[in-house]
Order: structure tokens, then C-alpha cells, then sequence
């Protein structure tokens, strides 16, 4: 099956994630792929997930933190800016605490304790956890492209959905328990209205939101990863282990494509032995690749001969991924 | 309550006195028992919550902040029961 067929069979799809190790065209696969499906008239927004993202070099503009920027006809890009999503939030918290309590300004202790929690290395990724969630809520476009970081990144990216999950199944229990005796006691004292309780509304919100995330990224019939290899021996090695593992998370992998493939057009030309040689060893990787990922692999892709930067190099790869030359 | 018992007469006030003394003999400990349950627990909520205000961290920062607004009040009270020296399980009795 081809990467166009995968697409074209499973036309529910609305989640494409590109995976893989760094440096080997998971942001130019990402934008490609959306260029390819802006063109076919589908709205698609490609986001980046990155702190380090380079959506802004591939299509040469700069749009980091500010929100969807319209790239071409159907096709958006974003790049989340994390310390800036950070900063409204904890304004937001400074805000709702001075509007409750009305305090002229934050108890120092609250105060410290905002800025010792922002400043945990988890911090980051929860706020562009929670963006990509805001992102995906909101439902406005065809197709979302993620373009992850890499493996060990995006390995944690997913089990974060799982592990949130699991810390607020149990904290929500507790607060219904807590409920629980606080109803009694009213009973008992025969006092018929009980107070909302705030923080249960707010754990069920998070519950909700946390929930919507890890219902995507399992989702078989909306989700797709895609994992990008090289013909390296490491590079193998390592992308089967992680495919191990993220299939463990229950993360549908819907294939492999190949980047960096030299052209065969090469070997009929005079060669000097280096490149030879790294032809040779391809074709050993390559013939890896084919045994063991088997009908897994949905494209080879060959090493142009320049960057995929702007837009006319990534219709020139889109064209080479989706088959229309 | 003095207006209903006046308006339905002996019978109902009867009653409601009969009621008031059976609550104070069989529900006012357990009222209390409840009352003082739930707020061992309303500790126990923060500190799984708010651990890092005790230099306790438990997960994940992001989404504990957006519970802080509403235990604000709690905080200091909350903070001596935790770090007086006693043992926990003292505060459950």
C-alpha cells in the first residue's frame, strides 16, 4: 500500500503524527503531508509540539507563539509557544485568586508556591500538552498534523495522558469520598442544600479535558502515526524498539516511510568509492527495512539535493511522498 | 422554626423536641465524627494536591495550579496540622 492509498482508504482520519528519532524529516514529512492534504481541499492546521520546533524554518516565516498562521490556501501552521501559555496561566490563577478572596494582591506564600510549581521541568510539557488540547477541542480543521518531537520526547508526550489519567481517576474518588461525609453530616444535621463543591467541578473539568487527549491518541479509526527511518543500522534498531513501546500505549501505527533513500539513478553513474559504499550499505539497510517492517512501508523517500525549506521544495516532496508526479 | 411550632400547635412542636433530643443523643457524635472525617481528608486533598508548598512534589504541577484558587483559605491551617509533630494517624483518630 502506498502513503496516498492509507490516506485515501481511511478518509475518517483527522490525527497524523510523524515519529521518530531527531533529525531525520519528521517536521518536513509533517509539513508535506499537510500541503498535500491543504491541496486536496481539506482544511489542516500542522502545529508543532516542539519547544525546539522548526515548522517557522521549513516554511520561512516566523510563527512561533502566534497562534494559526495561514501558510497557503487550507493549510495552517503553529507553533505553541510554551513559557507564554505558562505566563497567562498563572495569571489567570493570580486573577481567579484575587477575584474570590478579593485580595489587593496574592498572599506571598500562594505567590511563591506559583512560581515554585512553574518553574518544575514538567511544567513545560504539561502546557503544551494542554494547548495541544485546546487545539484539538476546538474542532476547526479537517486534519491536524503533529509534528512531534522526538522519541523519547514524544514517548513521554503519550504516556502523560495515561499517567494524568490515572492521578486524577484517584484524586476525584477522594474528593467523592470527602462529598460523601459532607453529606452525611448534612443529612444528620438536617440541612437541605449542600454547597457545589468547586474543586470536584474543576478535577471533572480536568478529567474531561485530559480524557479528550488520550481518547485521540489511541483512537485506531481518527489516529495516525507514521514513523520515519533512515536506512541506518541504529536508526533500525532503535525505531523497532520504540515501535515496541508505543504500541504498548496502544498508539495505532499506520506505517513507515523511509527517508534518505539515495537514488538508484547513482549507481549507473561513475562513483567515487565512498559513495559506493554507502550506496551498498542502503541497499543492505533497505533490504532490513523490507524483511522486517514488511507492508509497513508506505514510501521511500530520496535525499534531495537541497533543504526542504519553502513552499515550492515541500510540493516537490509532497508530490514525491503522495505519488503525483 | 418558632412560627411553625406556633401555627401547628403542640403536637408538631412535640415532635420536633422529641426529634431535637434523639438527634442529640444518637447523631450529634456522628455528625461530628463525619464533620471532623471530611476535614482530615480536606488535608489529605491538599497535600496530594499542593505537596510542593511542603516541599512534598507529587504530580504534575499544571493542574494541581488550577485547584490552588479554591484551598487558598486552607493553606495555613492546613500547613500547621501537617507540620506539627505528631503522627498522622493522630489527626484520623
Amino acid at each position: 500500500m502506498s502513503l496516498k492509498e492509507t490516506f485515501l482508504q481511511n478518509p475518517d482520519r483527522r490525527y497524523i503524527m510523524f515519529g521518530g528519532k531527531g533529525g531525520l524529516g519528521k517536521t518536513t514529512f509533517s509539513a508535506a503531508t499537510a500541503y498535500w492534504l491543504a491541496k486536496r481541499g481539506h482544511r489542516v492546521l500542522v502545529f508543532s509540539v516542539d519547544p525546539q520546533a522548526s515548522l517557522s524554518d521549513i516554511f520561512q516565516q516566523d510563527i512561533f507563539g502566534k497562534g494559526p498562521i495561514a501558510i497557503a490556501e487550507n493549510l495552517w501552521a503553529q507553533e505553541i509557544d510554551a513559557d507564554t501559555h505558562i505566563k497567562a496561566y498563572q495569571g489567570e490563577i493570580r486573577q481567579k485568586i484575587l477575584d474570590m478572596y478579593g485580595f489587593d494582591q496574592v498572599p506571598e506564600e500562594i505567590e511563591n508556591y506559583i512560581a515554585a510549581a512553574s518553574a518544575e521541568p514538567a511544567m513545560e510539557e504539561s502546557a503544551i500538552f494542554d494547548a495541544v488540547v485546546d487545539i484539538v477541542v476546538e474542532g476547526k480543521y479537517d486534519y491536524y498534523i503533529y509534528d512531534l518531537v522526538p522519541l523519547g520526547h514524544a514517548l513521554y508526550y503519550l504516556s502523560m495522558a495515561k499517567v494524568y489519567d490515572e492521578w486524577i481517576t484517584r484524586i476525584t474518588k477522594l474528593r467523592e469520598e470527602m462529598r460523601e461525609y459532607e453529606k452525611v453530616a448534612n443529612v444528620m444535621k438536617r440541612q437541605k442544600e449542600l454547597e457545589e463543591d468547586q474543586i470536584l467541578n474543576e478535577l471533572q473539568y480536568i478529567k474531561n479535558r485530559i480524557g479528550a487527549s488520550s481518547k485521540i491518541l489511541t483512537d485506531k479509526l481518527k489516529t495516525a502515526f507514521f514513523f520515519v527511518v533512515v536506512p541506518e543500522e541504529m536508526i533500525i534498531l532503535d525505531t523497532r524498539k520504540a515501535a515496541e513501546l508505543f504500541a504498548r500505549f496502544d498508539v495505532p501505527i499506520a506505517g513507515y516511510v523511509v527517508n534518505r533513500v539515495l537514488p538508484e539513478e547513482l549507481a549507473q553513474q561513475d562513483l567515487p568509492d565512498y559513495l559506493k559504499n554507502r550506496m551498498l550499505m542502503q541497499k543492505k539497510y533497505l533490504a532490513d527495512i523490507d524483511r522486517t517492517l514488511g507492508e509497513g512501508v508506505l514510501a521511500r523517500v530520496p535525499e534531495l539535493e537541497r533543504d526542504v525549506t519553502g513552499l515550492p521544495m515541500i510540493e516537490k516532496l509532497a508530490n514525491i511522498m503522495y505519488g503525483e508526479v | 422554626m418558632a412560627e411553625e411550632e406556633i401555627k401547628s400547635g403542640g403536637l408538631r412542636g412535640l415532635l420536633t423536641a422529641v426529634r431535637d433530643v434523639f438527634y442529640g443523643m444518637a447523631s450529634h457524635d456522628m455528625t461530628r465524627y463525619a464533620v471532623r472525617t471530611r476535614a482530615s481528608m480536606e488535608h489529605l486533598f491538599i497535600l496530594i494536591t499542593m505537596g510542593d508548598l511542603l516541599g512534598v512534589p507529587i504530580l504534575p504541577p499544571y493542574y494541581s495550579l488550577r485547584l490552588l484558587p479554591y484551598v487558598v483559605p486552607q493553606i495555613a491551617t492546613w500547613k500547621r496540622r501537617m507540620l506539627r509533630e505528631k503522627d498522622l494517624t493522630d489527626a484520623m483518630a
